[in-house]
């Protein structure tokens, strides 16, 4: 009978030849990768975005010399122990069961990586979310299929571009209109959800002037695809002022509730207050008090909501007046103080809406 | 021995008389191994179908305006073809499929625990199938495989015809977890101790845990998602109080789990074929047993690491970054110590030992990228980008379909009593292997520079690299025709292989090929671990199964 069992393997001199050409591919990967110009294919916009590339050049890396490793002795291993002509039909291979020295170290030494990676990590992660909280204050809406932009001294909505100065902190707030939008601007390495009845905030400070694509990267409708056209601007601080006048002026007569599904104003006179009373018992009080604002139940408190000087601006800029108060009826609201549904889901008529603005305006 | 007495005057040898007849062997069968093999069937009919739809994608994608199928069409195309792969191809191949062919045959059991409720799992099956697919009549889903509300609460009726088939599935998949659980814990031979079960086995039972728990969270979420659409109970529609959030939440705590009962199984299926080719133990049985019961219970933790975007607050998320961390390690453990198995051995290159060492070589890609994705300020990046639809299908693709060709060319035989041909085989392999690899490696680069998915247009930049992976996905679609011809030809015309024909340890392999009704003439006894060739086979009662001697007596008249 053939000698079926293979000699006791032992690591010869090929194992430490193959060794060592897979540390120079690994070292020469982890060089291409501090080295790789990623900033020509995709400027970094704002301070953290470098802070992030640092990450993935880091990841990228300690990942690509570890395949290289596993990769490199998977396809020496499967070359220079495969069976050969000369062997005898039931050679065997060397029956190594374990190394218990071997499984200690590649348990250990992953879980130590782990610990690096997770301080690295979280540093990083740290740094964009510690950025200024006092900065110029913008909030982005979704929209089936695009984006409007709020900003404290505008009227109404933006609805083209969303143009941020150059070197001051901004605090960003997400929300939705509708459905979950993604909101993402690669060159700032950053992204959120825009999530109906919640308000998300990313913070951060633009270091790069220029005109970067804001895409939306959770599905959405239709037009999803569609929903990559808007910029944003970073630019130096005059033209920045030249652009929020251009609009504070265009928009010196908008409503700030959410812009209507009619876009037609809902006529308020013959507005019946004993009617609006009731109706509000009906609808309202499960979400909203007769008592000062700050007394919220779900939504705020709605004493002399039309005529309170304390009360604070239903929505930016403006203190509440009827037709923004017919609007918000009619539309819904999404914003800081949460989410209130629209006139369609409440089944709320014209003249309902009428009614209860005629009430509310009662409150003193 | 009392435990052997216990067996073999109990459960094991309690043998029903084979089935005469079409209809009861081949249609409406109780018998795990035809259960499987049509498991496996109906899932390539429905890979198949998915399969098509993928190149229905990627069509669509050779233009960056578009223009094969409109926008809403589209959104329909991507959504089935997801949650179709994932509930009606690579689920029920390696847990319903493989997992009831082989691992009773590996544990010496004559059948699982609960012979009807299998068959009720299977029938489920193509039912809940059909009705995805069904759903294309009436709208289907748009919103992806996660149907995130509240954009699902809008899509056209087909959508709740998802929720009801995805639904049905899942209790497909819960009764298949609690059956196999049984199976494992109370129908091993005599002597197989847990110390002792194959690899396989192992992934089986790391797997239908998941199966059985997780799934039950997707079946609340589900039927929410149903009702709200149905009959407007507000659960996720924030307009009315509900929380588009907890959906979310709902689906990741069982699709975290799902990625884990997609490539647990298909881990087993490599852990056997390695060392069966390279002829020697696989290193490191123990920790390779364990490290799958870790991911397993550590999958049921990371949940919310694909919701690093959707506004949890950041103490949340810090948790789940870490422990996503942790998962890489018992996955290391198994990637070292396969290449470790390979180290000394005589390896034969058949077909299914390719597919082996490619699975080794891709998903290590998917799951370093894995851990790339649950650095949160990495993923705040590329979150619902390419990236993401590269490291799925490296993960899906690259590793449990890799795998689950692996386990056809490997149990091939053993459903058939046929070799499927190897030259056919080898070149399938090859233009896959090169196919996948053109078709997913640029989406990395595509998603880090801004292609977002689930679009149907896309920025004209990205152009020459979407036609260079258009072309190459029709390349490994070619090569998925070439293994159905195979199979087809093989069916009949392949070679015969005999009980054995890879010189394999386990115990499937030590019966005629395909394999009695009874499976075993005498339930054998186990009295070691079957890798080490150097020994010889450690069981005992084997001696009749590959003679003539007649077939146990059927006890079953009750």
């Amino acid at each position: 009978m053939v000698e079926r069992t293979a000699q006791p393997a032992r690591l010869g001199r090929g194992f430490w030849v193959v060794t060592a050409v897979l540390a120079a591919l690994a070292v020469a990967a982890i060089v291409f990768c501090y080295v790789f110009p990623l900033e020509r294919y995709l400027p970094a916009a704002i301070v953290t975005a470098r802070q992030v590339d640092d990450l993935i050049r880091f990841m990228s890396a300690t990942g690509s010399a570890l395949y290289i490793f596993v990769a490199g002795y998977l396809i020496y291993f499967a070359i220079a122990f495969r069976a050969k002509a000369s062997d005898a039909p039931d050679a065997i291979g060397v029956q190594i069961h374990d190394n218990r020295k071997l499984e200690f170290w590649w348990t250990v030494i992953p879980l130590l990586f782990v610990l690096v990676l997770s301080v690295v990590s979280v540093r990083i992660w740290y740094e964009i979310l510690l950025e200024p909280e006092n900065g110029l204050v913008v909030e982005a809406i979704g929209h089936q299929f695009y984006f409007s932009f709020r900003y404290p001294d505008i009227n109404g909505e933006v609805t083209d571009e969303m143009h941020i100065p150059l070197n001051v902190p901004v605090t960003l707030n997400l929300t939705s209109a509708d459905v979950i939008h993604g909101f993402w601007v690669p060159a700032m390495r950053l992204k959120n959800d825009t999530v109906p009845g919640l308000v998300t905030t990313i913070r951060f400070t633009p270091r790069l002037a220029g005109r970067y694509p804001i895409i939306c990267t959770q599905f959405c409708g239709v037009e999803h695809s569609e929903m990559d056209k808007q910029v944003l601007v970073i630019e130096d601080k005059a033209s920045f002022d030249r652009w929020y006048k251009g609009w504070q002026q265009k928009n010196a007569r908008a409503s700030n509730a959410l812009p209507g599904a009619s876009g037609q104003a809902i006529p308020l006179q013959g507005g019946d207050v004993a009617a609006g009373k009731a109706l509000f018992s009906q609808k309202c009080t499960a979400c909203h008090k007769l008592a000062p604002f700050n007394q919220t139940l779900v939504g705020p408190g709605l004493e002399a909501v039309l005529h309170d000087p304390a009360h604070p601006d239903l929505v930016n800029g403006k203190a509440a007046n009827p037709a923004d108060v017919a609007s918000i009826l009619e539309n819904g609201y999404t914003g800081s103080m949460g989410a209130m549904p629209s006139a369609s889901s409440n089944g709320l008529s014209p003249q309902d809406i009428a009614n209860l603005v005629a009430f509310l305006n009662t409150l003193k | 021995m009392a435990v052997a007495a216990i067996h073999s005057g109990g459960i094991a040898e309690h043998i029903h008389p084979e089935p005469q007849g079409f209809v009861r062997r081949y249609v409406f069968s109780l018998d795990h191994k035809i259960i499987g093999i049509q498991y496996i069937i109906t899932a390539f009919v429905f890979f198949m179908l998915s399969g098509l739809l993928a190149e229905a994608i990627r069509t669509q994608l050779l233009n960056p305006n578009g223009g094969f199928v409109a926008p809403g069409t589209y959104n329909e195309v991507y959504s089935v073809h997801g949650s179709a792969m994932v509930w009606l191809v690579i689920i029920p191949l390696l847990t319903g499929g493989f997992g009831n062919l082989v691992f009773p045959l590996q544990i010496g059991a004559r059948d699982v625990a609960f012979p009807w409720l299998n068959m009720l799992s299977f029938w489920i099956f193509p039912v809940a199938g059909l009705m995805l697919f069904s759903s294309f009549l009436m709208g289907a889903p748009t919103a992806g495989w996660m149907e995130y509300p509240p954009i699902s609460l809008q899509g056209a009726a087909g959508t709740s015809m998802w929720c009801a088939a995805i639904f049905l599935v899942g209790v497909s998949s819960t009764i298949t977890g609690i059956n196999f659980v049984v199976t494992i814990l109370k129908m091993r031979a005599p002597g197989m101790t847990f110390t002792r079960m194959p690899l396989f086995v192992w992934g089986q039972f790391a797997t239908a845990p998941l199966l059985m728990i997780a799934t039950t969270a997707l079946a609340a979420a589900l039927a929410a998602l149903f009702i709200e659409r149905q009959f407007g109970v507000p659960f996720f529609d924030p307009t009315k109080g509900g929380s588009p959030v907890m959906w979310q939440h709902m689906f990741w705590f069982y699709s975290h789990p799902a990625v884990y009962i997609m490539i647990l199984p298909a881990f087993g299926i490599i852990s056997e074929v390695l060392p069966t080719f390279a002829r020697k133990p696989v290193f490191g049985y123990k920790l390779i047993a364990f490290s799958s019961m870790a991911i397993a219970l550590l999958g049921f933790m990371v949940w919310a690491h694909h919701m690093f975007t959707s506004g949890l607050a950041p103490f949340l998320q810090l948790p789940f970054m870490i422990l996503t961390y942790i998962i890489g390690v018992p996955t290391g453990i198994k990637i070292f110590s396969w290449t470790a198995t390979l180290f000394g051995g005589k390896i034969h290159y058949s077909t299914a030992m390719l597919f082996a060492i490619g699975f080794i070589g891709l998903f290590t890609i998917g799951g370093i990228t894995g851990i790339f994705l649950a650095a949160i300020p990495f993923d705040l990046h590329v979150h619902g980008t390419y990236f993401i639809v590269a490291h799925l299908h490296y993960v899906l693709v690259g590793g449990s379909l890799m795998g689950v060709f692996a386990g056809m060319y490997y149990w091939f035989p053993k459903m058939s009593g046929r070799l499927l041909n190897e030259t056919l085989g080898k070149i399938h392999f090859w233009l896959f292997f090169i196919g996948f690899n053109c078709t997913f490696l640029p989406m990395h680069w595509l998603g880090m520079l801004g292609m977002p998915r689930e679009v149907a247009t896309y920025d004209p930049q990205f152009t020459f690299w979407n036609r260079f992976e258009s072309v190459a996905s029709y390349l490994m679609t070619f090569a998925i025709l070439i293994f159905f011809v195979n199979v087809l030809w093989s069916i009949r015309n392949g070679r015969r292989s005999g009980p054995n024909p890879w010189g394999a340890r386990t115990l499937e392999w030590q019966i005629p090929s395909p394999p009695h009704y009874y499976n075993f003439k005498h339930v054998p006894t186990v009295y070691g671990l079957p890798y080490d060739f150097s020994q010889p086979l450690p069981y005992k009662g084997l001696e009749e199964e590959l003679t003539d001697s007649p077939p146990p007596v059927a006890a079953g008249a009750h």
